[in-house]
């Protein structure tokens, strides 16, 4: 039991790690690499790198405000 | 309210920080376009770094988990006896 605890906990470090070092390369270390190094190849072109968590960011607030609208009719549902 | 208002003049600072290093240039100008939202991101694998970390160091506590099977064994049988149904197997 406690295995399966250790091993979604050590999947969302290593995760979370993951995203953290390529996303510092992307914006931070990326711009100051000649554009014709091999490294490149790895990284996706830079709007991504904004356009990416935007939309995640999009999703989520109108996932949240979908949820927020459900419990909201329910509950209305209910008293009428 | 007072604690939005402490919000509220922390974001305030915030981007007043961010407007004014975009006016010094201290930072190559790009970089300082891109600065709040890579903030925002690293905030998030922050908070999933520490959920992380908790559920892999989170204690189980073995011998209390047996002593707890042999106190509840105790108040089943004092209470059968008594005569309190307590059928759960």
């Amino acid at each position: 039991m406690e295995l399966a605890d250790r091993a979604v906990g050590f999947l969302l470090t290593f995760t979370s790690l993951s995203i953290f070092t390529y996303y510092t390369f992307w914006v931070i270390i990326l711009p100051f690499v000649d554009s014709d190094n091999f490294i490149h190849n790895y990284f996706l072109p830079q709007e991504y790198a904004i356009l990416i968590p935007v939309c995640a960011g999009v999703v989520l607030l109108s996932l949240l405000c979908i949820f927020i609208g459900f419990v909201l009719l329910k509950s209305k549902k209910k008293t009428a | 309210m007072k604690h939005v208002l402490k919000l509220f003049s922390l974001l305030v600072l915030i981007s007043a920080l961010w407007i004014s290093l975009l006016q010094a240039s201290i930072i190559p100008q790009s970089h300082t376009w891109l600065l709040p939202i890579y903030f925002i991101v690293s905030l998030g694998c922050y908070g999933l770094l520490m959920v992380g970390v908790g559920l892999m160091r989170f204690p189980t506590c073995p011998q209390e988990a047996v002593l707890l099977q042999q106190d509840i064994a105790e108040a089943k049988d004092f209470l059968k006896q008594k005569g309190v149904d307590v059928g759960s197997e």
